[in-house]
């Protein structure tokens, strides 16, 4: 049995930038920066708390206009991995505005749902540019039903790669 | 993003995965099409709780039954497993979009002196 990191429910995106690693760096985790570019279409980023150290928390509001008025949600997590300049790790899962994890039930889903999720950034100088890959994928809960995700994903993956294959 | 509907299948998915005996039962069926009695061989289950796994995994499109045999066998059906592999998929075009607005602000960042040199 392999271990290549089971899940293939990842998104690894690579990106160039014209700017140098410690500029890239800020962008990640200088909060007003951060508010700057994350906000999807339409949103705007009220909140963003970030304690850049490995356990430390991240706290993140997104707020977008409806017809019926600003919705809000927010997303916390918790730094794994802090190496200035090369490499962030955090998890990240929805929560409230005190940061308090919402369950998978709260959210509408079935326990095992897979809620949260780890964004992996690793920059590297190339010639006073930077190049980002940026890799966001879910991580099984802690709930009992989700520890077999990992290896759900691993076997079931296999089994859909050779059924597409037809 | 996906639609409330899509949402609400790849719940239905995600369900019936969370369970070890579906799991194996769909192991099984990737190696070709059974019936509930080989299905339940090698677990130690009566055919009335096989049956209900199996209920469930109908019911999330994963297998489908037979109509026209005796004993109806099951087949595996792979659709909804390559939603659920598709699933953080989602997450590309939000990402890309931030990336875009991410150049964009490093552009305006960027000293003017810098930014005449390059147009």
């Amino acid at each position: 049995m392999t271990d290549d990191n089971a899940s293939q429910d990842a998104v690894v995106i690579e990106r160039s930038f014209d700017a140098p690693v410690d500029v890239i760096w800020q962008m990640w985790t200088d909060p007003e920066h951060f508010k700057a570019w994350y906000g999807p279409d339409g949103a705007t980023i009220p909140v963003a708390k970030m304690d850049v150290r490995v356990g430390g928390t991240r706290l993140v509001c997104m707020e977008m206009q409806t017809p019926n008025g600003a919705m809000q949600m927010w997303f916390t997590g918790e730094y794994r991995e802090v190496v200035e300049n090369e490499r962030l790790v955090y998890t990240e899962s929805m929560s409230d505005e005190n940061g308090n994890v919402s369950s998978p039930s709260d959210l509408d889903m079935p326990e095992g749902h897979p809620t949260t999720t780890e964004v992996r950034v690793e920059l590297a100088d190339v010639g006073g540019r930077t190049k980002m890959v940026m890799t966001h994928a879910g991580v099984p809960s802690d709930s009992p039903g989700a520890t077999g995700w990992a290896m759900a994903f691993q076997k079931l993956a296999a089994l859909v790669d050779a059924r597409t294959d037809r | 993003m996906t639609t409330a509907i899509e949402e609400d299948r790849l719940s239905e998915t995600f369900a019936a995965l969370a369970n070890s005996t579906r799991r194996a039962i769909l192991a099984r069926l990737a190696e070709g099409a059974a019936t509930v009695n080989e299905l339940a061989e090698p677990f130690e289950m009566k055919l009335p709780a096989i049956s209900k796994h199996i209920k469930v995994l109908e019911r999330a499109g994963l297998v489908v039954r037979g109509q026209r045999a005796q004993y109806r066998p099951c087949a595996l059906d792979a659709a909804p497993l390559e939603e659920v592999s598709t699933w953080a998929e989602q997450y590309r075009p939000v990402w890309e979009a931030r990336f875009d607005r991410m150049d964009d602000y490093l552009t305006h960042l960027r000293p003017q002196t810098k930014d005449r040199r390059t147009r």
